[in-house]
């Protein structure tokens, strides 16, 4: 009798819930907001920065490279129409790229670090530099 | 009896069963120790060969935040953080120092130069050599004034800085143009808004000064669109 009684109660609380559950679903969908209530947010699309007009890659030397020879070897690629600053510790030069944008040069660098700075800059005065360090050393370790 | 003699044979087959492999391993036949001794030549060679594609000899710049005895943190020339580990093995110098240098004379803030194994997969350097050094400074931006009297120049960077740079006898002035080429120039040759190149010493007390040892203009570039901006303003306000 007892089990029947529980059995009873939880079907009808069950049903209960249910019944609220669908109540409450039908009082949402109907329910009208008055526009004065309404927000409209609109996100602003972010200015597009314009892409710089000159590029500017490294092939030699690589970062952090030890070398063993003081005369090293700088060679890129840019734009054609730039010019090329090449710049070390104890050296600097201003080389034109090659039709295709090549460009390759030697540097005398000094004994340990050396820091070498090559700037590209366009005719209409945009720039792009790459920073490269290179060390000297014959030590073996 | 049977079972007696039934058991005593199992017993001995058992034995027999594992005394046998034992008894030829504990005999090596020579070929058997030459592929031993081979397979121990493989595990060398290929542990030293993972050793020496894992480690490589590298040499980097950076500046000093923090000094251990056993670790220097840096900031490398590209802005990131880096971790230098120092053993008995690293030998540390200073050109100013009289005597001997250690690892507690370095100082924060000093710029150091190492020189050591980089480790690809820890990502650190262990240092065999680090000496404090001085970079040169180098700026790029355009001319803001010319100041003939005292023989500076104003120049604004790209980054927005005013920088106020010293000429002095030491320093030697190029120019660059299509036509003529990278050529020797003068203090005498720089105009207001040329696009130019520093190279020299910052200043100990005033950050925005420097002495120029190089100074390469362009007569036939612009300044960067940036700079021109900022150059406008400066015009602006000195007038």
């Amino acid at each position: 009798m007892k089990t029947e009684k529980l059995v009873l109660s939880f079907i009808a609380t069950l049903f209960g819930l249910l019944a609220a559950g669908i109540a409450f679903y039908f009082f949402q969908a109907t329910k009208i907001v008055a526009p004065s209530n309404t927000k409209v947010i609109s996100f602003a699309s972010p200015t597009p920065t314009p892409a710089p007009s000159i590029f500017l890659t490294l092939d030699r030397p690589k970062d952090e490279e030890v070398v063993t020879s003081k005369i090293l070897i700088i060679s890129g690629k840019t734009n054609s129409n730039a010019a090329v600053v090449v710049m070390t510790d104890s050296f600097e030069d201003v080389i034109t790229p090659s039709n295709n944008g090549d460009f390759s040069t030697t540097v005398s660098i000094d004994d340990g670090q050396n820091i070498v700075e090559v700037t590209a800059i366009a005719p209409n005065g945009e720039s792009t530099t790459v920073k490269k360090t290179v060390t000297y050393s014959q030590e073996e370790f | 009896m049977m079972r007696k003699i039934l058991s005593l044979l199992l017993i001995v087959n058992c034995s027999l069963l594992i005394v046998a492999p034992l008894a030829h391993a504990a005999t090596p036949t020579p070929d058997d120790k030459i592929q031993e001794l081979r397979n121990q030549l493989i595990t060398n060679i290929a542990s030293r060969v993972a050793q020496l594609k894992l480690v490589e000899k590298r040499g980097m710049i950076g500046k000093v935040t923090n000094v251990t005895n056993i670790q220097i943190t840096v900031v490398d020339t590209l802005g990131n953080t880096r971790f230098i580990d120092v053993d008995e093995l690293t030998k540390f110098s200073s050109p100013n120092a009289k005597g001997t240098y250690g690892i507690s004379d370095i100082a924060k803030d000093a710029t150091v130069g190492v020189l050591g194994l980089y480790n690809k997969e820890s990502r650190r350097i262990l240092a065999r050599f680090v000496n404090v050094i001085t970079i040169p400074f180098i700026i790029h931006g355009g001319v803001a004034k010319i100041d003939d009297e005292n023989f500076s120049i104003s120049v604004t960077t790209i980054g927005g800085k005013q920088m106020t740079v010293d000429v002095e006898n030491l320093t030697r002035t190029y120019s660059y143009t299509q036509s003529a080429g990278y050529i020797r120039s003068g203090f005498s040759k720089i105009q207001e808004n040329y696009n130019i190149i520093v190279k020299g010493t910052l200043s100990t007390n005033d950050k925005n000064k420097m002495t120029a040892t190089r100074i390469i203009i362009f007569p036939e570039i612009p300044a960067s669109p940036k700079v021109n901006s900022m150059l406008d303003k400066v015009n602006k306000s000195s007038q």
